[in-house]
C-alpha cells in the first residue's frame, strides 16, 4: 500500500523543500508586517498589506507601466526575432559568422547591458542623443532617461536589443524542423512566397510562438534589472514597474511584508496570463 | 497532357556533376520510369522537370515550351513526394483543394474536383481527417488526390512507395498504374526499385552515375540490356556474370570459363582485342540436371527455397552462379550437377568497359 508513495517520495520531498516551502514562506510575509528596521514587527496583519495595495497609487502606476514595458518589449523582441530567424533560415555567404554575432546579446549580463545603454543614451558620453537630434527626432540632444515622458523608452530599447536573440534562436529551431518537401509541394501547388509563409510557416510556428511569448512575457515582467540599473524606476516613478517597485519597497523602504504582498499580486496576475495562453496553445494543437 | 523533352541537360552541385548531359523525350500520355541506384541523378532529373532545381546547362521543354526559367507553379505539373509532403494542419479535403483555392477556382468547382478525386481514390470517408490520423497508404492516396484535382499537364512521382510496407507497395503500384490507365496523363516516376520499374513502366529509363544507360520497354531492357549495369540492375535474382575468354574459331566464338569450354557463340559478334569478356546469363535461363547441354557442370553450394521457387547457388570454376527454378531442388553441398542453357540467352560484354558486344 505504501510502496507507490515511497517510490515517489524522493521527488516529492525535493519539490517540497526546494520549491513549495520557499513559496509558502514568501507568500506568508505578505500577511505579516515585516519591517527590517523595526525589531518588534513580524506580527500577523491579515489582509492589511493588500488593502494598502488597493489604495496605493504608485502600485497602480507601476502596474500600468508593467503592461507597457512587457507588451512593448515582448512585441518588438518577437517581431525582430522572427525577422532575424527568417533571414538566418536561408543560406547566404558568411551565415556561420553572422549567426553567432546575432545571438551575442543573449550572452551578455543584463546589468552590463543596462549600463551600456544608459551610457549610449547619455548625451555627455553616448552618441545616440546627438544622432536623434541630427535626425530631427529630438529638439535638443537630451537624456531620455531623465525625461518623465520617455524614461521607460530607454529600458525598453535595451530590453528589445537583449531579448531579440531568444526569439531568433527558438523560432529558427522551429523553422528548421519544417520539412522542405512541404514548401516544395506548396510551390508546385502554386503558392507565392507570402502564401507559403501564411499557410505553412505560420501554422507550423504557432505552438512555438505561443510558448515562447508566454515564457518571455513572464520573464520580462519579472525582470527589474534593466530598469533598476538605467532609471531606478524614476524620474518620480515614471518608469517604475511592479518588479522594480517590489525591489524598491524591499530594499529602499525596507518593508518586506508590503513588498511580498506586491510580489504575490504579480504572481497571481502572471499565473492567470499563463493559464490563458496555455489553453490557447492546447486549442491550437488540437486543431492541428 | 503533354510531352516532355530534355535536351543535353547538365547539373552540377558545386564541383560535383550530378547529371552529365542527359537527353530524353517522354511522349504525351506515356508512363516513364527513371530507375537507378541512389545518387544516380534520377531524383535530380525529376526535380529539374518540376522546376525545384535549375539546370546548369541544357533545356527542359514541357508541351513544346521551354520551361527553364519558369517557376514550378507556372509549369502546370503535379508532384507526389516520398514523404507525402501533406500540409499537416489541413484536413484531407483542404489538402486536395489547396492548389485550386490558390487559383481562385469557384467553390462549386473545387468541391466537384475534390469529390471526384476522393471517389476515385476511396478517400470520401476520410475527407475531414488530418494527415496524422491516416495510415501511410492513405496519406499517399491523399498526395495523389492532391495531384489529380489539378488536372496537370504531367504527373511527377518521386519514390512515392518507398515509405510503405511491402504489401501496401504492391497494392499502390497496381492503383497508380490503373489511375494512369484511366487518366492517361504523362507521368514520370522515379524509383530505385527495379520491380516497380518493370511492372509499372511503359518505358524504363535506366540511369547510373548521372548518365542514361538505356531507354526502352521493360522487356527490351530485360532481354536485351545495353551494358552490364542495366543487365545487373534489372531482374531479381540478378543476372549471372562470369569472367571468360573468347576466341574466334572456325565454327564460331569459343567461350571458356576458367579454362574449360563453356559455349560457342555466333561469329557475327564483335570481340575485344585481348579476348577478355564477361558473359551474362539470367538465373532462370539455366536448367539443372538436364541433358542436351554443352557439358558444363558446377558444384552446389546452397539452395534457397521460397516455396514457389528455388534459387541454387553454384560454384563454376571458382565463380558464383545462381540458378532460379520453380522446381523443388534437393542437393547435397558439393554435389556436382550438369547445367543446360540456350546460347541465345547468353549476353556477351566487354570485360573492361562492361558494354554489350553485339
Amino acid at each position: 500500500m505504501l510502496e507507490p508513495y515511497l517510490y515517489s517520495a524522493p521527488a516529492l520531498l525535493l519539490i517540497t523543500v526546494t520549491t513549495l516551502v520557499p513559496i509558502v514562506i514568501g507568500i506568508s510575509y505578505a500577511f505579516r508586517s515585516v519591517m527590517l528596521l523595526d525589531p518588534t514587527s513580524g506580527g500577523f496583519v491579515g489582509l492589511d498589506n493588500f488593502r494598502d495595495l488597493m489604495n496605493d497609487a504608485s502600485f497602480w502606476n507601476a502596474l500600468r507601466n508593467t503592461v507597457t514595458w512587457t507588451a512593448s518589449c515582448v512585441a518588438f523582441q518577437f517581431v525582430f526575432g522572427l525577422i532575424l530567424a527568417l533571414m538566418l533560415n536561408r543560406p547566404f555567404p558568411g551565415r556561420s559568422i553572422i549567426q553567432p554575432i546575432v545571438f551575442l546579446p543573449w550572452a551578455i549580463p543584463t546589468f552590463l547591458i543596462g549600463m551600456n545603454w544608459s551610457w549610449l543614451l547619455n548625451p555627455a558620453i553616448g552618441p545616440l542623443p546627438h544622432w536623434a537630434y541630427a535626425l530631427g527626432l529630438m529638439s535638443t540632444p537630451g537624456n531620455i532617461l531623465s525625461d518623465p515622458d520617455y524614461a521607460l523608452l530607454g529600458p525598453v530599447i535595451a530590453g528589445i536589443w537583449w531579448g531579440m536573440p531568444f526569439f531568433a534562436i527558438t523560432l529558427l529551431a522551429a523553422l528548421q524542423s519544417i520539412p522542405r518537401e512541404i514548401y516544395e509541394a506548396a510551390e508546385i501547388d502554386g503558392a507565392s512566397s507570402f502564401e507559403r509563409f501564411r499557410s505553412i510557416t505560420l501554422p507550423f510556428l504557432a505552438p512555438t510562438m505561443v510558448v515562447t511569448v508566454m515564457l518571455r512575457t513572464i520573464w520580462v515582467a519579472n525582470s527589474p534589472e534593466l530598469i533598476v540599473v538605467m532609471t531606478k524606476g524614476g524620474p518620480a516613478d515614471a518608469s517604475q514597474i511592479v518588479a522594480s517597485y517590489v525591489f524598491t519597497q524591499a530594499y529602499q523602504g525596507l518593508n518586506f511584508g508590503y513588498a511580498s504582498a506586491i510580489a504575490t499580486a504579480l504572481v497571481v496576475l502572471l499565473l492567470i496570463y499563463a493559464l490563458l495562453l496555455l489553453s490557447i496553445r492546447q486549442m491550437m494543437l488540437r486543431a492541428r | 497532357m503533354a510531352s516532355i523533352e530534355i535536351a543535353n541537360v547538365r547539373k552540377d552541385f558545386g564541383a560535383v556533376p550530378v547529371l552529365k548531359g542527359v537527353d530524353l523525350s517522354i511522349a504525351s500520355g506515356e508512363f516513364a520510369v527513371l530507375v537507378g541506384p541512389s545518387g544516380c541523378g534520377k531524383s535530380t532529373l525529376l526535380r529539374l522537370i518540376a522546376g525545384l532545381e535549375d539546370a546548369s546547362s541544357g533545356d527542359v521543354h514541357i508541351d513544346g515550351r521551354r520551361v527553364n526559367d519558369l517557376p514550378p507553379r507556372d509549369r502546370d505539373i503535379a508532384m507526389v513526394f516520398q514523404s507525402y509532403a501533406l500540409y499537416p494542419h489541413m484536413n484531407v479535403r483542404d489538402n486536395m483543394a489547396y492548389s485550386l483555392k490558390l487559383k481562385r477556382t469557384p467553390a462549386a468547382r473545387i468541391a466537384e474536383a475534390v469529390g471526384g478525386a476522393a471517389a476515385k481514390l476511396g478517400l470520401e470517408a476520410l475527407a475531414g481527417r488530418k494527415p496524422r490520423e491516416l495510415s501511410g497508404g492513405q496519406r499517399q492516396r491523399v498526395a495523389m488526390g492532391r495531384a489529380i484535382v489539378r488536372n496537370p499537364k504531367a504527373f511527377l512521382f518521386d519514390e512515392p512507395l518507398s515509405n510503405l510496407d511491402a504489401r501496401m507497395r504492391e497494392q499502390m503500384r497496381f492503383e497508380i498504374r490503373k489511375l494512369h490507365r484511366d487518366l492517361g496523363a504523362t507521368s514520370v516516376y522515379v524509383t530505385h526499385d527495379q520491380i516497380e520499374a518493370m511492372t509499372m513502366a511503359d518505358r524504363i529509363v535506366a540511369m547510373n552515375a548521372g548518365i542514361i544507360q538505356q531507354v526502352g520497354t521493360p522487356l527490351e531492357l530485360y532481354d536485351d540490356p545495353a551494358n552490364m549495369f542495366v543487365a545487373g540492375f534489372i531482374g531479381s535474382p540478378a543476372m549471372n556474370f562470369l569472367d571468360a575468354r573468347a576466341r574466334r574459331g572456325e565454327h564460331g566464338i569459343a567461350i571458356t570459363v576458367g579454362g574449360t569450354a563453356f559455349c560457342t557463340l555466333p561469329q557475327s559478334l564483335s570481340l575485344p582485342e585481348d579476348g577478355h569478356v564477361k558473359i551474362g546469363i539470367r538465373p532462370e535461363r539455366i536448367r539443372i540436371g538436364a541433358s542436351g547441354g554443352e557439358g558444363v557442370d558446377a558444384a552446389v553450394d546452397m539452395v534457397e527455397t521460397t516455396g514457389a521457387a528455388s534459387v541454387a547457388h553454384l560454384d563454376l570454376a571458382g565463380q558464383p552462379l545462381k540458378v532460379f527454378t520453380t522446381e523443388r531442388l534437393q542437393f547435397a553441398q558439393g554435389q556436382r550437377v550438369p547445367l543446360a542453357f540456350d546460347t541465345g540467352h547468353v549476353c556477351l560484354f566487354d570485360g573492361a568497359s562492361g558494354d554489350r558486344l553485339r
